[in-house]
């Protein structure tokens, strides 16, 4: 146990060593670093504003309010943001694995996939993270508890996306190029979580619950705050556990298939 | 002689258009996972607007009916969805000093840029369309058109990828000036998206949303859809007139950053 938490506390400290690096790295370019964060933000506000006029005049919500839609916006992006701010490799993953790149990460001492996952971070996502926050903590004006609860499930949303992302890369071990795939679904994921869970029904949710799985990083956690449910909490940690076991799973297993290249890199 | 040599430079253009969009047709897995997030959005799509014509009890908004309103939805997403990487190719160009060679060879390059884009997106926005007409079809059945607005469409929707075109080849030339594009084009993009109409008709929006979305050029990209849907040739042709208008203003801004551009390409020997 005490090994575990000696590990754990050394892999927080890589986690902020890596963020320190990778933000300095990206303030080196500041101008394209500010643009970056501010075009997400931008971008999530239309979004919002527009989503907010239409479930305004069509009230199709089934249930939902519009503070329930901002939450659904707020948590999806803060976790997105969470998840690729520190781990923002896990887009790159299926560049990384088609190129042969892996063999540099390979060489340290250290677990391959959490040292790689750290090694970049997104500069919009960043954006993301700070819309998702601002957004709750502005305009929905939670108490604490709920300010707590959100902390968390946005904790548990980043970690669903990197499960997410790490599968979804990993194809490339067995497909070659899935670069465009991975990149279309993590795009249906991301569309699939903004949207109310009203639309949806039958045999879809199903799908929503497992292949896709907005359930946990959207509407489970929607349900949490809306509710102070702790059961769909419970649900949300769960689900983003699984994604992300899935994730590391598949990984693991497509490794065993890496072939080095012969390409020559240098990392600074 | 004059009209040998247009003739020239336009076979030499529309063989660059060709090859671009050959050599893009060989990546057939990434034409197939782009059908698929089409057929996610139109479903999504499909779902939203069933509940919102369920819920209203209407047969009608803005004057279109469900299965108008979701092919309207197919040919919005057939044309978004059909975009190449315009400005990001122009900002990698620029920033790898690859525009350099590319000044060399005896061709202009933004006419280079055009024909390859156009041609491009012409092949993947046929087979978009093609793909979304089968999925709307299964969804709502057929679409009636006017078959004497099919070929001022076929002008309007070329129109629209040259004002696109256009917009993003404006921005990838920023690269000469900023450290980076992409938060510009994210911008560009979502503008397009909602005041162009992309996710629903701008007919539909607030009166104060539709007078803005109506002032600016964005609407040109995206109003071939309403015209094909509702079939109505003076909107068409004041669509035409818009997009002429649109191309004729981007063209001199495009011409403007372009020469300003070139002052700053320096070549080196070696």
């Amino acid at each position: 146990m005490t090994k575990l938490l000696a590990q754990f506390h050394n892999y927080l400290k890589l986690v902020f060593c890596y963020s320190v690096v990778n933000l300095k790295s990206q303030m080196e370019y500041r101008g394209a670093f500010l643009s970056q964060v501010l075009s997400m933000l931008f971008n999530n506000c239309v979004w919002v504003l527009f989503w907010t006029i239409f479930y305004s005049k069509y009230a199709v919500l089934k249930g939902w309010s519009i503070k329930d839609v901002v939450t659904l916006w707020a948590v999806a992006c803060a976790g997105f943001g969470i998840a690729h701010a520190f781990c923002g490799n896990a887009l790159h993953l299926p560049v990384l694995i088609m190129r042969g790149q892996l063999d540099a990460w390979l060489l340290y001492p250290r677990r391959l996939l959490p040292h790689l996952l750290l090694g970049k971070m997104s500069a919009p996502s960043i954006g993301d993270a700070i819309f998702g926050f601002s957004t709750y903590f502005v305009l929905i004006c939670p108490d604490l508890t709920h300010a707590i609860l959100f902390v968390g499930l946005s904790i548990a949303v980043a970690f669903a996306y990197i499960g997410f992302s790490i599968f979804t890369g990993s194809l490339a071990f067995f497909i070659g190029n899935a670069e465009i795939l991975a990149e279309q679904l993590r795009g249906s994921l991301i569309t699939f979580s903004t949207f109310p869970p009203s639309l949806f029904e039958g045999w879809f949710k199903i799908v929503l619950f497992t292949v896709i799985p907005a359930a946990y990083v959207s509407y489970l956690p929607v349900d949490a705050l809306h509710n102070m449910s702790a059961i769909s909490a419970l649900e949300t940690l769960a689900g983003s556990a699984a994604v992300l076991l899935v994730g590391v799973s598949m990984f693991a297993f497509g490794l065993r298939r890496y072939e080095s290249g012969n390409l020559m890199e240098m990392r600074g | 002689m004059y009209i040998s040599k247009v003739e020239v430079a336009l076979r030499k253009y529309c063989w660059i258009g060709l090859l671009s969009a050959k050599s893009n047709l060989a990546y057939w897995p990434e034409v197939v996972s782009r059908l698929l997030f089409l057929v996610v959005i139109l479903y999504i799509f499909l779902r939203l607007w069933q509940m919102t014509y369920a819920h209203l009890g209407a047969s009608e908004l803005g004057g279109m009916t469900i299965a108008q309103m979701l092919w309207y939805l197919t040919i919005t997403e057939a044309i978004a969805m059909s975009g190449p990487r315009g400005s990001q190719l122009v900002d990698e160009d620029v920033r790898t000093g690859a525009i350099a060679v590319q000044l060399l060879k005896p061709f202009s390059y933004p006419l280079y840029r055009l024909s390859t884009n156009i041609v491009e997106r012409v092949v993947r926005f046929a087979i978009n369309l093609l793909c979304g007409a089968i999925v709307s079809l299964s969804f709502v059945g057929p679409l009636t058109i006017d078959w004497f607005i099919l070929p001022l469409s076929g002008l309007t929707i070329l129109l629209a990828f040259v004002i696109d075109f256009l917009a993003q080849f404006c921005i990838g030339l920023g690269a000469f000036w900023l450290e980076d594009t992409s938060g510009l084009l994210l911008i560009y993009s979502r503008l397009t998206m909602i005041l162009g109409g992309l996710l629903m008709p701008i007919e539909l929006f607030p009166e104060i949303l539709q007078r803005i979305a109506h002032a600016l050029p964005f609407w040109t990209v995206y109003g071939v859809a309403k015209i094909l849907v509702k079939g109505q040739l003076l909107p068409a042709l004041y669509l035409v007139a818009a997009q002429i208008f649109t191309i004729c203003s981007l063209m001199l801004v495009a011409t403007l950053i372009y020469s300003f551009a070139m002052r700053r390409v320096a070549s080196h020997g070696g």
